[in-house]
C-alpha cells in the first residue's frame, strides 16, 4: 500500500502506479489466469477459501442506506469543494501531510485484505477514521460504500 | 516437503529473461526458475507447502513475476494464483506436455502484445451533485427526508439511497462506454471487468501491441483529460495478459465462470 502511493509516475492527468498496490493485485489476478487440471495440483489450505470469499458479492440495504447517508451530507450551497475531490486528496496523502484523512483509506484497505485473507485484522470500527474529519469531506471519505469491500458484506 | 509454485508458461526463447532477483511466491529467498519443455518453460519457484498461502506478499509476488515478463516484452500465459504442482517433472509432463499445443498457440496470438488495465473512479461528491443537478425527483425526495427524524424515515432513506446508488451505476455504464470508445481503437481486444457498474467505477483492461502503446497511452492520457475532476483514472501495465489469457487459450468455460 506505501509503495503504491509513493512511487507513483505521474502523467498530467493519469495516474500511471507502478503497480505493486496490494488492492491493485487482488483485483487484477485473483480469479484470473488459467487453471489446470485439479488432480496434477496439490491443494494448500487457504486458496480456495479466499478465491469464495472475493466472489461473494451483495447489493444491500446497507449500500443504499450508505448511499443516502453521502447524498444528505452534500451541502448544496457549497460548490468550492468540488474541484478538490478525490485526486486532491490522493495528493496530501502521498505528502504525508494529512494523516487523519489517509486512515480510513488504509483501513479500508485493510479491511479489504482481512476480509480476502481471512485475516483477523479487519474488526475495528470502520468509520473511526473519519469523524474528525470537516464536514465537505465526508463525500470523499465516504467513497467507500461504493466499493469492493461493502459488497462483500 | 516442498513442491513447485507455477507461475505461468512462456516460451523457451524468453527463459534468459532476469527473474531470480524477485522474490517469489511463499518463501522470498528461493529463486524464481524455468522448468523447460521443447519450446515452451513453465516459471516456477519452490514453495513449502506447510503454510497456507495467500499473504499479501504471495499476491504481490507472483504479480510482479508475471508483470515483469510482461514489462520485457516476453509473451507469458498466466496461471491463477495458487498453482502448485507436485515437482519439476511433474510441472514438465502434466502440465507443459499435456497442453503443448494450446500453449503454444496461446503464446503465439499473444506475442508482442501486453496488457494495461484502466481503473476509474468517481469523485463521489462531483458524481453526486451531478445526480442532484440532473433528477428533480431525488432532490425532492432529499428535501423531504430532512424533515423526518432518523427512524420515521427509514425506509425514505433506503428509497432514497437506492435511486441515488441506480441513478450513479448508469453514470457508470455511460462513462464505461466512453472509455471504450476512446481507448479501444488502439488496442486489440478488450475486457471489461463485471465490478465496474455495481458499484460506479470503471474497470477495463485492453490488450495492446507493443507497437500502438504510445497511441494508447496517448489516448488514456487525454481521456484522463476529458474527465478531469469527476473521474480519476489510473493506467496500470504494462501487464501479463490475465484477462486476455483465456481467450487465447481458445477456452473460455471454467474462467468466466
Amino acid at each position: 500500500m506505501r509503495a503504491m502511493t509513493v512511487a507513483s509516475r505521474q502523467g498530467q492527468y493519469l495516474d500511471r502506479p507502478s503497480g505493486g498496490g496490494l488492492v491493485e493485485v487482488i483485483d487484477l489476478i485473483l480469479d484470473k489466469g488459467l487453471v489446470i487440471d485439479v488432480y496434477v495440483r496439490v491443494s494448500l489450505v487457504g486458496i480456495e477459501l479466499l478465491t469464495i470469499d472475493a466472489r461473494v458479492v451483495v447489493a444491500s440495504v446497507d449500500t443504499y442506506l450508505r448511499f443516502a447517508e453521502a447524498v444528505n451530507r452534500l451541502d448544496l450551497a457549497r460548490s468550492g469543494t468540488e474541484t478538490r475531490g478525490l485526486p486532491g486528496m490522493m495528493e496530501e496523502i502521498r505528502e504525508g501531510g494529512a494523516e487523519h484523512k489517509t486512515k480510513g483509506v488504509l483501513e479500508g484497505v485493510k479491511d479489504t485484505v482481512g476480509n480476502v485473507l481471512g485475516g483477523g485484522e479487519g474488526d475495528e470500527e470502520e468509520d473511526e477514521g473519519e469523524r474528525e474529519v470537516e464536514h465537505e469531506e465526508h463525500p470523499q471519505g465516504r467513497s467507500r460504500p461504493m466499493s469492493r469491500k461493502d459488497r462483500q458484506r | 516437503m516442498c513442491a513447485c509454485y507455477v507461475y505461468g508458461v512462456v516460451r523457451e526463447s524468453d527463459t534468459a529473461t532476469a527473474l531470480g532477483d524477485l522474490p517469489a511466491v511463499g518463501n522470498p529467498n528461493a529463486p524464481v526458475t524455468f522448468v523447460p519443455h521443447r519450446a515452451i518453460a513453465a516459471v516456477v519457484s519452490e514453495i513449502p507447502t506447510d503454510r497456507p498461502l495467500g499473504a499479501p506478499e504471495d499476491l504481490q509476488a507472483h504479480a510482479r513475476v508475471l508483470n515483469t515478463l510482461a514489462a520485457a516484452e516476453a509473451p507469458v500465459l498466466p496461471f491463477r494464483f495458487g498453482t502448485v504442482v507436485e515437482d519439476a517433472q511433474s510441472v514438465a509432463e502434466n502440465v507443459l506436455a499435456s497442453g503443448y499445443d494450446a500453449f503454444v498457440a496461446a503464446l503465439e496470438r499473444l506475442k508482442g502484445c501486453a496488457q494495461f488495465t484502466l481503473k476509474a473512479q468517481y469523485n463521489q461528491e462531483a458524481v453526486l451533485r451531478e445526480v442532484l443537478d440532473e433528477r428533480p425527483d431525488i432532490v425532492k425526495l432529499r428535501e423531504e427526508l430532512e424533515k423526518l427524524s432518523g427512524e420515521a424515515g427509514y425506509y425514505q432513506r433506503i428509497e432514497l439511497g437506492q435511486l441515488v446508488a441506480e441513478a450513479v451505476a448508469a453514470k457508470g455504464d455511460a462513462d464505461a462506454a466512453l472509455v471504450q470508445k476512446c481507448l479501444a481503437p488502439s488496442a486489440v481486444a478488450t475486457a471489461v471487468s463485471e465490478s465496474s457498474s455495481e458499484d460506479g467505477l470503471v474497470d477495463a483492461s485492453f490488450l495492446v501491441e507493443d507497437a500502438r502503446r504510445t497511441d494508447f497511452e496517448e489516448a488514456a492520457e487525454d481521456l484522463a483529460r476529458r474527465l478531469h475532476g469527476r473521474l480519476r483514472l489510473q493506467l496500470l501495465g504494462p501487464l501479463a495478459p490475465y484477462d486476455f489469457v483465456a481467450n487465447a487459450m481458445g477456452d473460455r468455460g471454467e474462467e468466466e465462470g
